[in-house]
């Protein structure tokens, strides 16, 4: 590192304006990516600052440094080992008591910090006055107020991390346990010095006597004797106080945040409820929360189908004006038209129509603080298929594209609720999963059918979920969740995300759609298709009932599924599908039933690559290949033995 | 806790109810969900207000050190809450 370098990171809990504020650092000198080997985003930026470069990483929100959840271990390893030069701890000032807590820990790791006491506003208007000055005192370092949006405290916040990293540290509070606390963690610090970890002795002390697993694990490498004393003297202090010794100081902490708090703090509750209090009432309540929420889901797909619709129309027939001029070159024009061009214009035309406005949405719902409202109606829905709240909203998501949808399920705090929320996720209908359903059978059988279609779909959905929440190993956890208060949600740092998101999309589809369109295209130069089709001609024709060709558009919906339904106009020669002969109403629903089970579409298997592997992404695949086999089968059984056509 | 009503206090006494082979025997898991309580700031002590649970045996809605939590009600099962009338 040279002389000039320096690194911030910004640590709090979740939803305390910390994006905000990481925004009006950074500007647009920013980068997104995963922390090394995990599915955790990592926000990275750079600023210069009165000769300095300034290097901001945003830890992810988190209430607590144990090991809960994997975002709390990234945060802790990296302030422990990487040890930045300076860590914002931005705060919710109106909620001080428990972002106290988070504080408290981070005081523990003796690193080098300031307070940013943000959301100051939202504080003064439910009655809650700070004494900064006095809270400065207490905690030993700097406290600067700041209201995010508006960039107040923000020059004065980068203005004090330089002097903080220039001049070093004040003396930070230093947290004092009751006594007989105190002295089993002197005793085990004396222990655990001689051992050179690079952590502090004393939070090594803390971590083990809270029985924090993988604090214990590095114990258990480097001295076992360590462990067996701190598991003795953890039960001393279990058998003076009758509760866990982890539980004793969790509570201890929080007493100390919550004497701070009420020393620093006067609260004189308005004499109206405010706005935003209304808004939560109303938006939780028993029975008007599910039509207002409904009301708000509905808008929202309708108005990103009918805008994704027109868009992808209207960028479809710019494109494909360029068609001419490939065709004048022969076979490699061909190739490159149908392979490589066809596939970037089917990215573009399914990405930006769709994606950037059910991103902008999503967003601008999270920021505001109504998904969490979302998550609180929803969570006993999701309960019955062993998930929480929190997954109904990769599932929304997934209507538009199971890509995002599957990135999404990161909101899930363990990895078998993970696996179990992106397994429901890919089975979701998307959008062009909706262009099949709707295009199909919605035109050519009737609307009831495709209606029927979507509630076989959640039928599905809901008993594999189910299945599979009772197959896969582990309990399921609850949910725990904190509902912020409303408050209206920053303009750039929602386009900014929305922004990240949609440049991750594209580097991870694009590649794939345009190499997949390029191998078929080539399968289909090189008179491959229609071999292939009679290799599949038993599934498809044998036990699914349908024509032989199919089996050819089935292939081409691995890139994206509607594309199932436009191969079948084009082999077909007509897009009037009523007309086709063997191609009656029940294949029609059989055909749009396999397309809309029978395989995430390849930009969808990328993702499950990226989020569990390639194992559990072949398996996954494999999976619902056979089963959309199987139920097309029944299907068509059943739909004859109906004989209603 | 899933006993109080909407509007109730409750200090809590214990955040750990059921018996332990309700929770299998993996030790990370109790030791991991109860810490998550915890660490969410319902330690043995603290006084919780129901502010109102959702409908069909949804998750409750509490409040907590002046904050406001959402908490499913299999984890709110396990909290145990002693009550001032």
């Amino acid at each position: 590192m040279t002389k000039n370098r320096i690194i911030i990171a910004l640590a709090g809990n979740a939803n305390v304006g910390k994006s905000v504020i990481f925004n009006h650092l950074t500007g647009m000198h920013q980068h997104i990516g995963n922390w090394p080997g995990k599915t955790v985003e990592r926000a990275e930026g750079t600023l210069h600052f009165k000769g300095h470069t300034i290097d901001v990483v945003d830890l992810p929100g988190i209430y607590s440094l144990s090991t809960f959840s994997i975002e709390e271990v990234i945060s802790r390893e990296y302030i422990a080992i990487e040890n930045p030069n300076l860590v914002i701890n931005v705060v919710d000032a109106s909620v001080l008591e428990r972002n106290l807590f988070f504080t408290l820990q981070l005081v523990e790791l003796e690193t080098p910090m300031i307070v940013a006491l943000n959301q100051m506003d939202i504080a003064k208007e439910k009655g809650i006055k700070i004494d900064h000055k006095k809270l400065e005192k207490i905690l030993g370092v700097p406290v600067i107020p700041t209201v995010a949006p508006t960039q107040v405290g923000i020059y004065k916040l980068l203005q004090t991390s330089v002097d903080i990293i220039e001049k070093g540290n004040a003396t930070p509070l230093k947290i004092q346990y009751g006594e007989e606390v105190e002295e089993k963690i002197r005793e085990l610090s004396r222990l655990v010095e001689r051992l050179k970890l690079p952590y502090p002795a004393r939070w090594v002390a803390i971590k083990l006597l809270e029985g924090d697993e993988q604090i214990e694990d590095k114990i258990r490498q480097l001295d076992p004797k360590i462990l067996s004393a701190s598991k003795k003297l953890a039960k001393e202090i279990e058998r003076i106080h009758g509760h866990s010794c982890s539980t004793v100081m969790t509570s201890e902490r929080y007493e100390i945040a919550g004497c701070i708090a009420r020393e620093v703090q006067q609260i004189v509750p308005p004499v109206k409820l405010p706005k935003r209090e209304k808004l939560h009432a109303l938006t939780t309540h028993k029975v008007l929360g599910y039509p207002i929420m409904a009301a708000v889901i509905l808008s929202v797909f309708f108005s990103i189908f009918s805008f994704g619709d027109y868009t992808s129309g209207f960028l479809s027939d710019l494109f494909y004006g360029f068609e001419p001029i490939f065709q004048d070159i022969g076979i490699i024009g061909e190739l490159l038209w149908g392979g490589v061009a066809e596939g970037l214009i089917a990215g573009i035309t399914i990405a930006l129509p769709y994606l950037l406005p059910f991103y902008l949405v999503l967003y601008f719902l999270e920021d505001s603080g109504y998904l969490s409202r979302i998550a609180f109606l929803m969570d006993n829905l999701m309960h019955k298929i062993g998930l929480h709240g929190k997954a109904f909203i990769p599932m929304m998501l997934g209507f538009g594209c199971n890509v995002p949808a599957c990135l999404g399920c990161r909101i899930m705090e363990t990895d078998r609720e993970r696996l179990i929320a992106i397994f429901v996720v890919t089975l979701v209908p998307c959008a062009a999963t909706t262009v099949i359903i709707l295009g199909l059978v919605g035109a050519f059988v009737g609307v009831q059918w495709a209606l029927l279609l979507y509630v076989v779909d959640l039928l599905i959905i809901f008993a594999l979920g189910r299945i599979a929440f009772k197959a896969l190993p582990g309990e399921p956890t609850g949910l725990i969740m904190e509902m912020h208060d409303y408050k209206v949600p920053h303009g750039a740092t929602v386009v900014k995300q929305t922004w990240f998101r949609l440049e991750e999309f594209i580097k991870m589809a694009f590649p794939l759609i345009i190499a997949g369109s390029f191998v078929i295209k080539l399968a289909e130069v090189l008179g491959l298709l229609e071999p292939i089709a009679d290799v599949l001609s038993p599934v498809t024709v044998g036990w699914l009932g349908l024509p032989a060709i199919t089996g050819i558009t089935l292939i081409f919906g691995v890139l994206r599924k509607e594309l199932t339904l436009i191969m079948l106009a084009t082999l077909l020669g007509t897009s009037n599908f009523a007309a086709v002969q063997g191609f009656g109403p029940v294949q029609m629903i059989v055909f749009t039933l396999v397309a809309m089970l029978y395989i995430p579409c390849i930009s969808t298997i990328g993702a499950l690559v990226k989020e569990l592997g390639w194992k559990k992404a072949y398996l996954i695949t494999v999976f619902e290949i056979a089963f959309a086999i199987i139920v097309g089968g029944i299907a068509y059984r059943l739909l004859l033995l109906a004989n209603i056509w | 806790m899933t006993h109080l009503k909407d509007g109730e206090s409750g200090v809590i006494i214990s955040t750990n109810t059921l018996p332990s082979h309700h929770f299998g025997s993996h030790r990370h898991h109790r030791w991991g969900f109860q810490k998550r309580l915890e660490d969410m700031g319902l330690t043995p002590g603290t006084k919780v207000t129901v502010v109102k649970s959702a409908p069909f045996h949804g998750p409750i809605e509490l409040q907590v050190r002046g904050s406001r939590l959402a908490i499913g009600r299999g984890m709110a099962d396990r909290i145990l809450v002693s009550v001032e009338r």
